[in-house]
């Protein structure tokens, strides 16, 4: 039997000459002594083939013939959707495009290929700044549905969510996926890394992105702001230590220092929402940190703490 | 040997073919060594589709020619451009320009920010969806202008194992983020070797002069430098609300749920002060599995911390 590469090369070749979508019977007869004789045989491979083109990225368009011909499939490849467009991109961009990849996803096979497509070449090193971009692989998909802005759907704490995703948004490590939870009404934020299982597009549909829609603003740069969209904002009111407090106020701000201390020990504010996160950034001091206000928060931390001992 | 798969070697021609076409005459060598494919392999696919296409036209449609090493390419009638972006590719280069364009040094209006224009009109799409927002500490761009420089720099670190900050030099290589920290490897003129540094730990920098020592050929990969078997091993059970243990910080090996959706993690520890941080935060959404001798330093900072609150444990 010939090498597969060579047929699949042909059919590559067939379907994006022909002039009109070509029947399963013409391509075979076509490509004479390629493809099996029986029908049933036949169809098999040609389907294989079909999913094999797929997998490197080329899409078989489909079409129903009416007609004397009704009933049956032609085929074809839009040489539109199957060539690179010359992006214009010259040598310097290439090369940034490179660097980029090297600081951020070092070692990517996806990368390189991308980056010799575009007439490039992988590898090489980053500059002295790095960050190591997480891979998943729902984010192309994601991705392509904030772009053609097209719904989807994902598990996601056991419950199936339908969103319309408004964007994409990478903090603090972690990607977000921001946009409008259909059952729920309203806008919510997602951890990509939780998504469960497939994540599937609904590419019938088109939704419209709110002027409004800003990922960005999406998710409150205060962590302990964060989780708890609907709860009120409280001021919480806590001693650091001394040999802590530069710390703190760095992370905080000195805005929200209230009282500085004689022994260098600080006395801060601190807007939160969620009391979780509250409990767990003052734990994470031990005892270099009080949580003094407010009182029922105090009360439930002690009550914690007594749990652990 | 065993031959490639038919699919990986027809992508790698589409992508080898257009590039050829574009120059006509090329050696196999460096064809070979650019596209990463053995000599022999690349001889073989390129005189097999040397073969291909379809009457009137075989041999005319893809005309590749080898002989004494060169590659000659005739006038190209299929395969002229490459292949388009897939979805996964096209994520790939843009996320990996948009979180570059972040980091400090990047210049809004340079090559980097044009071919990431280009590529989004390319794919006619609307792009502004993606976001990457990574703030960087000062201290990243202080230490990024003493590896540009080869600069020695003295650092007041405060450690995980130390109850205060202590001076160190160190001779800074790469400033990388991972996981959302950031971080930095370094040599440590003290410690006489490389060493993995907390950007958010390190409370003032002060250049003193020279750099001593080259960078080492090869980094830590990320998540490998706690890798040393030197480091303590503790192996932990975690309630799924307690996942970010596992997602935040490198680990070992997580095991497989089981029915209540509890995994087992183990994970190097390196202080007995971050291990009681992390028991203290989670609750009871965490146990010490092993070693046994952990299992007490959960109650034990309890108590301790109950100290500040003037209330008995």
């Amino acid at each position: 039997m010939a090498d597969r590469v060579e047929r699949l090369t042909n059919l590559l070749a067939l379907l994006l000459e022909t002039r009109r979508p070509l029947t399963l019977h013409e391509i075979a007869s076509e490509l004479e002594g390629q493809y099996p004789d029986a029908g049933q045989a036949r169809r098999a491979a040609f389907e294989r083939d079909k999913a094999a083109l797929r997998e490197i990225g080329v899409e078989i368009s489909t079409e129903t013939f009416g007609g004397d011909r009704a009933g049956e499939m032609g085929y074809r490849i839009e040489r539109s959707s199957f060539e690179l467009p010359d992006l214009g991109l010259t040598d310097d961009e290439v090369r940034a495009l490179q660097v980029a990849l090297a600081a951020t996803r070092p070692d990517s096979a996806i990368g390189e290929e991308a980056l010799l497509k575009l007439g490039g070449v992988g590898g090489g090193v980053g500059g002295p700044i790095r960050m190591h971009l997480p891979e998943l692989p729902a984010l192309p998909i994601f991705r392509s549905a904030v772009a053609q802005r097209h719904p989807v759907s994902f598990r996601y704490s056991g419950n199936v969510r339908k969103v319309e995703p408004w964007g994409l948004l990478l903090r603090d490590g972690f990607w977000y996926v921001v946009g409008f939870d259909q059952d729920r009404g309203a806008r919510r934020t997602f951890r990509v890394d939780r998504c469960e299982g497939e994540v599937a597009i609904d590419s019938a549909i088109v939704f419209e992105r709110p002027a409004d829609g800003d990922v960005g603003a999406a998710l409150p740069t205060n962590p302990l702001l964060l989780g708890d969209e609907f709860a009120a904002e409280r001021e919480a009111v806590v001693h650091i230590a001394a040999r802590r407090a530069w710390l703190v106020e760095r992370e905080i701000g000195s805005e929200r220092i209230l009282v500085r201390h004689d022994d260098g020990s600080i006395t801060i504010r601190l807007p939160f929402t969620n009391e979780d996160a509250l409990r767990s950034w003052v734990l994470g001091f031990l005892d270099d940190a009080e949580l003094l206000e407010p009182g029922d928060v105090r009360e439930r931390l002690i009550e914690w703490l007594r749990a652990a001992v | 040997m065993a031959q490639r798969p038919a699919t990986e070697r027809l992508r790698r021609l589409l992508i080898i073919l257009p590039w050829l076409m574009e120059r006509g005459e090329v050696s196999v060598d460096e064809v070979a060594e650019r596209f990463s494919v053995g000599v022999d392999d690349l001889i073989r696919d390129l005189e097999l589709v040397s073969m291909c296409g379809l009457p009137p036209y075989v041999d005319e449609m893809i005309d590749v020619f080898i002989d004494e090493g060169m590659i000659f390419v005739g006038i190209p009638r299929l395969f002229t451009r490459p292949l388009r972006l897939s979805e996964v590719e096209a994520f790939e280069l843009l996320a990996a320009g948009r979180a570059a364009m972040q980091l400090p040094g990047a210049d809004l209006d340079g090559a980097l920010a044009k071919g990431l224009g280009k590529i989004a009109m390319g794919l006619g799409e609307d792009d502004t969806g993606l976001l990457v927002v990574a703030p960087t500490p000062a201290i990243v761009e202080k230490l990024s202008q003493a590896i540009e420089n080869r600069e020695r720099v003295e650092v007041r670190y405060q450690s995980s194992k130390d109850v205060a900050p202590t001076d160190r030099l160190l001779e800074p290589f790469v400033v990388f983020s991972s996981q959302g920290n950031w971080y930095t490897h370094a040599h440590d003129v003290g410690a006489e070797g490389l060493r993995t540094f907390r950007i958010d730990r390190i409370e003032s920098l002060t250049v003193i002069g020279q750099a001593e020592n080259e960078a080492p050929d090869s980094m830590p990969e990320p998540g490998i430098w706690f890798a040393d078997a030197e480091i303590e091993r503790v192996t932990l059970r975690v309630a799924p609300r307690g996942r970010w243990i596992y997602e935040r910080y490198p680990v070992d090996e997580v095991s497989s749920p089981d029915a209540d959706g509890w995994v087992e993690v183990r994970l190097a520890v390196t202080s007995r002060q971050w291990l009681e941080r992390l028991l203290l935060r989670l609750g009871d959404a965490v146990e010490v599995v092993d070693p046994s001798s952990m299992r007490v330093v959960r109650s034990e900072a309890a108590a301790r911390v109950l100290g500040c609150y003037s209330v008995k444990g």
